[in-house]
């Protein structure tokens, strides 16, 4: 008996747009509303709209046989509210035929949990109450962003009551033993880990077009066959992939569509092989096994590692003084703020600040708006001065606000900033600087700049 | 492999980056092998005798299987009409003591053009080699009369255009028909940029197929390892080097400069070179307020020049149009920052740099500021940037240039 549980990523992130220092101040637009929602149109008719309705009928032409699993990020639905409106609807149309699970992650698809585990609690409770609302799903399974993921980790996501979750079937964690069964985290009791079958997931979400590829073109038949093989080496195949592999990675005319199509029949042509999410696969199995995997793994480029979002030194420091200034934002109780401030957690800015040039780096320079990673930083470090800016207005207006953010500030381990002007290296420290020094000069200098901006080039012509 | 190259300029003595990429190509060129007759006219007299002296002193050219061969001209770099009537008043005031004047082939640069090419044509029947390797216009008259005169083939090298010297403005049509002809009679043509490439295809009727991409490489220069000086003490440094005239952007520079200060109060500008338009940025420098945060030291040689880059935090190339662009990689080696407009050859190969649209003096100011405050930008520019320029050696075009010249022999067969 071999069950083959497809579990699909979709995320889309509030990308930035070119954010100057000329901006910081003057306006807090750091989004690019424009390109965000070209892109979710353009993927909703390519993949997101095509690939749920072939599912929808492969659903009711098998008898709730076919069944799938998805993950859909906060930032993504909150956009397909915004920008197409249509594919929500046809979600929902998804998870009403009961053949469909909905997996919880972190609503900003963010690395909260490597440097603030209560801004991660956070963000996974607003995904859980997410996906109720809109699909009526109590998650019990659960998977992180990126497929970031170790002991601890999964400890702590069954304290929030989760009993299975998702990780990478890396060669290195698994050696000589195999994805296609299910087990247990070390030390965590009763939770199911599911690991991802790497090969064959790839063998569609990546070589599917490949020419060069010696299994190319890739039949139904052959794929199915393969499935076929793990019957009495393993009880579930996991292929976990992006959902924009259909129609948007793999275009069209690949004929991926025509093998979604045709998988599912093929697939159970033998009376062996079945379909299941990834909550009823860690129902029906037992665990073989406990898993140690103390390091942390994920499932991006060939390192399997986080260094394709904390690898080099500017998404370090980008990365941590943006967790630096979380627990200021939050002291605001400004909806506006926090909210802009997370979408900045959400993990594809780091990813944009890769400079892993070679193999990968290609993967990152397809997904990356912006010309080169150093144009992704220093948007993202503009921003987050303007934050630290906000923060201060609100604390200078409300004297509750003041009190808890110099309270914080006094807990705080104290830095030096590095600039003399408004733009810092660390905008946290440069707020506490303020924040305890003379607030009156600092608010003064915005307002400066607002005033004198006219003398450009354009008007001397 | 035998190569007839002609060129107009080179080390100690040349005007612009060309007579740098003579040198050091042709020396790459030596190291793999091929045999080159580098032919050039005379620079002006003041010039003669220095350049001579140290070649001949400095016994290089044999050991590098390069032999140099003179014809007298008034040609240089960047010689417009009146330029060239003023060295020609020189060079007819520096004659010899003794009343005998000096060897002179025409009354202007074109003519002076023409009468390299009869030169040339003698030269070539004389020596013996397989291919020609002409670099810019000047010498495209020469080039054409050597092809016509021995049949072997050619290939014209082109570091920048009549375009990108006049912004599309004035474009001299005589230049512009010795350009063109060369480019015609050619073979194959080598352009030192994509950026180049399209210009050709555009403006000069060149079928692509007939284009060859060959990027420069970085001169190796010695690092002054912490080489500073006083303004640092209090200041921050952001530099321009290069001839101050409309294509090299410099009053974008100073723009940007006056948006950098709002911010930043404690930063000195220093802008290196002379050109036109020193006398009006200098008044616009004042004007905006900015007299003392600004330095201007005029023309700066090659030691100077690693000085300032070395004492530099960021460097700006803001071009209008930069076929190639030698300067950021100077700046790079002394791991200094770089910025680079994007309407330069150099931006299609760098990756460690920031690059910007010239007119965009918001972007610019944003980019200094971004490097001068973001200490964690700041250092991975300057260490990847670093290794990015030391990986960019002159073999690499040399071995392009090799292939170049196999294919023109097979053309010809």
């Amino acid at each position: 008996m071999v069950a083959v549980c497809f579990y699909f990523q979709v995320h889309q992130p509030f990308r930035l747009r070119k954010y100057s220092i000329f901006d910081i101040g003057q306006n807090s637009d750091y989004f690019d509303e424009k390109k965000n929602s070209e892109i979710i149109r353009k993927v909703a008719s390519k993949c997101y709209l095509p690939t749920n309705k072939i599912l929808l009928d492969l659903i009711k032409n098998n008898d709730g046989k076919f069944k799938v699993s998805f993950s859909i990020s906060g930032v993504a639905l909150e956009q397909f509210e915004r920008y197409a409106p249509e594919v929500l609807h046809s979600f929902r149309e998804l998870a009403k035929t009961g053949c469909v699970e909905f997996l919880n992650e972190t609503y900003f698809h963010s690395l909260s949990y490597l440097f603030d585990k209560e801004e991660f609690s956070q963000q996974v409770k607003m995904h859980r109450d997410k996906i109720k609302d809109l699909f009526g799903q109590e998650a019990k399974a659960f998977r992180n962003t990126e497929l970031v993921y170790n002991n601890e980790l999964a400890n702590f996501v069954q304290g929030m009551g989760y009993n299975a979750i998702v990780a990478e079937g890396a060669d290195h964690i698994l050696g000589w033993r195999s994805p296609n069964f299910i087990y247990t985290p070390k030390a965590v009791g009763s939770m199911k880990l599911l690991l991802k079958n790497y090969r064959l997931s790839d063998d569609i979400a990546f070589r599917f077009s490949n020419k060069g590829w010696s299994e190319h073109p890739l039949s139904v038949e052959k794929y199915a066959s393969w499935i076929s093989d793990v019957n009495g080496n393993g009880n579930v195949v996991n292929l976990f992939m992006d959902y924009e592999t259909f129609g948007e990675h793999q275009w069209e005319d690949t004929g991926i569509f025509e093998f979604l199509k045709r998988l599912p029949a093929e697939v159970m042509k033998n009376p062996d092989n079945s379909f299941v999410t990834i909550s009823e696969a860690a129902t029906l199995y037992p665990s073989v096994a406990e898993m140690d995997m103390h390091s942390f793994v994920s499932w991006a480029d060939v390192e399997r590692d986080l260094s394709a979002w904390l690898g080099n030194p500017l998404q370090n420091s980008a990365a941590r003084e943006l967790y630096k200034l979380g627990r200021l934002v939050k002291a605001t109780d400004d909806k506006a703020l926090i909210s802009d401030w997370r979408k900045l957690t959400t993990s594809d800015h780091f990813y944009y600040m890769c400079i892993k040039w070679f193999s990968d780096g290609d993967v990152h320079k397809y997904f990356n708006p912006y010309d080169s990673p150093y144009e992704g930083f220093i948007s993202f470090m503009n921003a987050l001065n303007d934050i630290a800016i906000r923060v201060r207005e609100i604390a200078n207006k409300d004297v509750s606000v003041f009190n808890h953010v110099k309270a914080l500030t006094l807990v705080t381990e104290q830095g030096t900033s590095m600039s003399q002007g408004k733009v810092c290296e660390s905008p946290a420290e440069k707020l506490y600087e303020t924040i305890m020094n003379d607030p009156e000069s600092f608010m003064s200098k915005i307002n400066s700049s607002k005033a004198d901006d006219s003398d450009s080039l354009f008007d001397q012509k | 492999m035998k190569v007839l190259m002609l060129g107009w300029e080179f080390p100690p003595y040349f005007a612009g980056g060309v007579g740098m990429v003579c040198y050091h190509l042709t020396r790459a060129l030596c190291q793999q092998g091929v045999d080159i007759t580098y032919v050039m006219p005379f620079g002006p007299t003041m010039v003669r005798s220095d350049y001579m002296k140290i070649l001949i002193a400095d016994n290089l050219f044999p050991r590098l299987r390069l032999q140099l061969k003179e014809v007298p001209t008034l040609l240089g770099a960047y010689t417009s009409e009146s330029s060239y009537e003023h060295d020609f008043k020189q060079y007819l005031m520096s004659s010899s003591p003794g009343g005998r004047t000096k060897a002179l082939y025409g009354p202007n640069v074109f003519q002076e053009a023409l009468l390299f090419a009869e030169k040339v044509k003698l030269i070539a029947q004389l020596e013996d080699f397989d291919v020609i390797h002409a670099h810019d216009h000047w010498t495209f008259p020469a080039a054409v009369a050597a092809k016509k005169a021995t049949g072997k083939p050619l290939v014209v090298h082109v570091h920048i255009t009549e375009f990108d010297k006049t912004g599309g403005n004035g474009v001299d049509q005589r230049i512009y028909d010795m350009e063109r002809q060369g480019m015609e009679a050619a073979d194959l043509v080598i352009v030192v940029s994509n950026f180049i490439k399209n210009r050709l295809m555009q403006n000069y009727g060149v079928p692509e197929w007939k284009i060859r991409v060959v990027y420069n490489a970085a001169e190796p220069t010695t690092d002054l390892n912490d080489y500073t000086c006083k303004i640092k003490e209090t200041d921050k440094v952001v530099l321009f080097i290069g001839r101050v005239t409309l294509q090299k952007g410099p009053d974008y520079f100073v723009e940007a400069a006056k948006k950098v200060l709002h911010f930043d109060p404690n930063v000195k500008f220093v802008l290196a070179g002379t050109g036109d338009m020193l006398p009006r940025l200098i008044e616009r420098a004042a004007q905006l307020g900015m007299a003392d945060r600004f330095i201007f030291p005029g023309f700066v040689n090659r030691d100077e020049v690693m000085r300032l880059n070395k004492i530099a935090d960021v460097f700006v190339m803001p071009s209008v149009s930069e076929p190639f662009g030698l300067v950021p990689l100077e700046a790079m080696a002394q791991e200094t920052p770089a910025i680079i407009s994007k309407q330069s050859g150099v931006s299609e190969v760098l990756e460690h740099v920031l690059k910007v649209d010239f007119w965009d003096v918001n972007d610019i100011a944003n980019k200094i500021l971004a490097v001068l405050h973001y200490g964690a930008l700041n250092n991975q520019l300057k260490q990847h940037g670093l290794v990015e320029v030391r990986n960019m050696t002159w073999d690499k075009p040399a071995s392009s240039c090799v292939t170049i010249y196999g294919e023109l022999l097979r053309m010809k067969r």
